[in-house]
């Protein structure tokens, strides 16, 4: 009966004035075992890990050194890049761009109703949850080339694979963190929408959407981003972009001209992260 | 009656009647095994402005949320108007809900959104969903959440954020999403635990001006005496889920007090802050 | 009766309508939803996709679903799994070497730790390799020194160091509080602060993070295997490439299974070590 009622008023045991003796040292506590069992778990899997009878990564350095000095003009090659091949990367460049753009603005729109179904406090119905939730968790644990190289077979080559793959790899990224974040953060307007009357789907769409606005912005942000960098990489595989064209000049052997095309990614990527960054402190 | 709750689910009747409530045993027991409540019943007359005093605990924000059915009870009948709460669910229940008014200690605005759209979350119980996908609301929705707004006297924070008010704007802002709900019945949750002394005062005076002037059944919990003397005319006293006392305030004297509380009064269980009210204060031994 | 603050505002039931202040504007809204608008437009028009083939894209996508899991070819499952293992193995190695460079760089990285100049160095590397899609580097790597897991794991490794060293620098930031200042007030060097004020305060957060490294390895040990470098990966190429789709399926179910499992593993291992972190005392759980 009483255990309903917090405790008011008990007074704190520690406040007696502690005697001025040898002070008694309080056990040192032993975590030995432990540590001695996580180091071991540690190095078993290491050890396991580097042994290629069992499918292991065979570490041969001499074979690397070896390797090493044979690719060396390749190296060299590729600290001398080739600016004159520029204007042929304009174009596919410019559909890298196109693909990561309406890659994410499709995520974006799926996104929403999705995130919406797995977060708990949007979405009381935990089959519901629990169905949405195991979906997005087996579309995140597929690589995006992986999608790319079977999406190529199916729909043909080009800019269509490429997209449906940023599409889906969005999807995993955005659904995931931000129904997570709606999860860990306070909802007292969800109770009082209730109280007044209203529907899950009217308090969702009239003061949660508005509420979780800002994570949802700042997501597709770092989607598209994310997005810029992949469809950079998509054409080895088919899957249309500026990677068509680095697999095409790395099977000639033209590393010059491979390493301009990287450095011209590096610029693009981080011209994105400016703008996405300025329009993030719009936005949020 | 049951006329009057059709008239209220239009909407459009805001001089209609106010509701009865009604509790016949109600226990409830939360998953955990908390027992929030025990064999609770009271009655209280339409038109009522009540009190309902106690410790943090003794179930006072479990009764009130059973009314309107955000908590369900394990045993025993609500009735609130028309309605009976503990049998119903899905629509009829957020129809019901539609009827009565709630504001809560923490606000429970929706901060990031304008307060026009907080507010207008008090027609959701009248809105179909279709309109409500695509954001649409009435004329007449809009004329109401601006009046309850005006009412309130935050008329000109229309527009703002809700979660750029102070506490007591926001208090007020919460008061008309409610109004805008036409209730016939308010339901507060420790309106003024989160507030300073002065608009403490101001929003339980406005409490007691939406009983006096729109005739609503109006039940406040509340752990401050002196507010509970000042501002309502019947007192029920819960402790450990149970129902302690139930009678006038002004039948309710500092013995009454500290046998709900179950300890002596201490200067935490009043405001104290208002001239009138230090002064009443005063004359208790 | 009322507290001195409160004025005249006795809710009063209006019968007109009161005039609402003016809505205000939202040009800049509107002027930036139209600009985001037409660049979604131009880059959507600007694809060379028919879009009518989307329609198409569902029967497609159905036809090679039912051809993979109508029902997948189990027969190739054990060098399915030595293929993850080498996978997994890949990713634990690259993350070895990630966390092994980044650690010491990432701390130089961090204010107050190693001179400004080296501070700047290493950042700017970090952001290099950042901006520089994964893959790609681990393509140089490959294309420079041949194709083998162990390669596959030195490019995980290197690939991640840009990433891994700005969380480092990033964490052992947010833990340079009061400790740090303590070790250097009793008279500790710069090697003594890390070690007696940054490690302790960082460990756990630097722990899960290198566990985080071997979580994203594992999916980039698949990619890597695509383009060549042994693994599971390789052997989902080489399916694809027989459209032996059966099989395929088979190992799209082991990719998901085993990614999946991993990262259940992984992150309640992170879970337990920030946890373990917080009471920073006696007090653990078990």
């Amino acid at each position: 009966m009483s255990s309903q009622l917090p405790a008011t008023a008990p007074a704190n045991a520690s406040s007696a004035p502690s005697a001025r003796s040898t002070p008694t040292v309080p056990p040192k506590p032993r975590n030995h075992v432990r540590t001695a069992f996580i180091a071991a778990a540690f190095v078993a899997f290491t050890v396991l890990a580097c042994t290629p009878g069992i499918g292991g990564v065979d570490i041969d350095l001499g074979a690397f050194v070896q390797h090493w000095r044979n690719g060396w003009n390749k190296f060299v090659q590729l600290l001398q890049p080739n600016f004159a091949f520029l204007p042929r990367t304009v174009g596919p460049m410019l559909e890298t761009l196109q693909m990561a753009i309406v890659g994410a603005f499709a995520a974006a729109l799926v996104s929403v109703p999705l995130t919406l179904w797995a977060a708990k406090p949007t979405n009381p119905s935990w089959p519901v949850r629990t169905f949405v939730r195991t979906v997005i968790n087996v579309i995140r644990s597929i690589p995006d080339l992986v999608y790319a190289s079977i999406l190529v077979v199916m729909v043909g080559t080009g800019a269509l694979p490429g997209v449906l793959t940023l599409f889906l790899f969005d999807i995993g990224i955005i659904v995931k963190l931000v129904s997570e974040a709606i999860d860990s953060s306070e909802h007292g307007y969800m109770e009082a929408g209730r109280a007044a009357g209203g529907s899950q789907l009217q308090i969702n769409r009239l003061t949660a959407l508005p509420q979780v606005m800002p994570l949802f912005a700042n997501q597709w942000l770092y989607v598209l981003e994310l997005n810029v960098r992949i469809s950079a990489i998509l054409g080895l595989v088919g899957a249309g972009g500026i990677g068509r064209l680095i697999e095409e000049r790395r099977s000639f052997f033209r590393y010059d001209d491979v390493s301009a095309i990287i450095l011209e990614i590096l610029v693009v990527v981080i011209i994105i992260e400016v703008i996405s960054n300025l329009l993030r402190r719009r936005l949020v | 009656m049951h006329s009057d709750a059709g008239r209220a689910a239009t909407g459009s009747n805001p001089a209609a009647a106010p509701w009865h409530i009604e509790l016949d045993n109600v226990s409830v027991t939360y998953p955990n095994g908390t027992r929030g409540l025990r064999n609770v019943s009271m009655s209280i007359a339409p038109g009522e402005i009540v009190s309902i005093v106690g410790l943090s605990g003794s179930g006072k924000s479990t009764l009130i949320r059973t009314i309107n059915g955000l908590v369900a009870a394990s045993e025993g009948t609500v009735h609130v108007g028309p309605h009976e709460i503990t049998s119903i669910s899905g629509s009829a229940l957020r129809r019901a809900r539609g009827g009565i008014g709630m504001i809560f200690q923490g606000f429970n605005l929706a901060e990031r959104t304008s307060v026009m759209d907080n507010v207008l979350v008090g027609r959701f119980a009248y809105t179909p969903w279709y309109r409500s996908l695509f954001g649409l609301h009435t004329q007449a929705d809009r004329d109401l959440a601006l009046r309850a707004l005006d009412s309130v006297g935050m008329l000109e924070k229309v527009w703002s954020r809700a979660g750029a008010l102070s506490g007591g704007q926001k208090q007020r802002v919460a008061i008309a999403r409610a109004l805008t709900q036409e209730p016939q019945v308010m339901l507060a949750d420790e309106p003024v635990a989160s507030l300073d002394p002065p608009t403490a005062h101001a929003v339980m005076a406005d409490l007691q001006g939406i009983n006096a002037e729109r005739h609503l059944t109006v039940l406040v919990n509340i752990h401050m005496i002196d507010l509970a003397r000042q501002y309502t005319t019947r007192m029920i006293g819960l402790r450990a889920g149970e129902i302690v006392y139930d009678g006038p305030t002004a039948d309710a004297t500092d013995a009454v007090f500290e046998e709900i509380y179950d300890r002596p009064i201490q200067a935490r269980d009043t405001l104290g802050d208002d001239p009138v009210d230090a002064a009443s204060l005063g004359e208790h031994p | 009766m009322s507290a001195p603050t409160t004025t005249a505002r006795q809710p009063a039931a209006h019968t007109a309508t009161p005039e609402a202040p003016a809505r205000p504007s939202r040009g800049r809204q509107t002027i930036i939803t139209v600009i985001v608008g037409a660049i979604i437009l131009a880059a959507a028009s600007g694809l060379r996709i028919d879009w009518t083939d989307l329609g198409r894209v569902p029967a497609q996508v159905v036809h090679y679903l039912q051809l993979m899991f109508g029902p997948p070819n189990w027969e190739k499952l054990p060098r399915a799994l030595e293929e993850t293992w080498r996978s997994i193995s890949m990713a634990w190695v690259g993350a070895i070497i990630c966390v092994v460079i980044s650690i010491p760089l990432g701390m130089l990285a961090a204010h107050g730790i190693g001179p400004a100049w080296l501070r700047f160095v290493l950042r700017g590397l970090f952001a290099v390799i950042r901006a520089v899609p994964e893959v790609i580097i681990a393509l140089l790597l490959l294309a420079v020194t041949g194709l083998t897991p162990f390669t596959g794991a030195l490019a995980l490794g290197i690939a991640g160091i840009g990433t891994q060293g700005k969380w480092v620098y990033e964490t052992i930031e947010s833990v340079q509080d009061g400790s740090a200042e303590a070790v250097r007030a009793a008279g500790g060097s710069t090697a003594e602060v890390a070690r007696w004020a940054l490690w302790p305060a960082a460990k756990a957060s630097l722990l899960s993070f290198a566990l985080y490294r071997f979580e994203i390895n594992i999916r980039t040990s698949a990619v890597l295997g695509l383009i060549g470098a042994g693994g599971i990966g390789s052997m989902l190429s080489n399916y694809t490439n027989y459209r032996q789709w059966d099989t395929v399926g088979m190992l799209l179910i082991v990719v998901v299974l085993a990614t999946m499992l991993m990262d259940t593993i992984s992150g309640a291992i992170r879970r337990r070590i920030m946890e373990g972190a917080k009471p920073r005392g006696m007090e653990r759980s078990s």
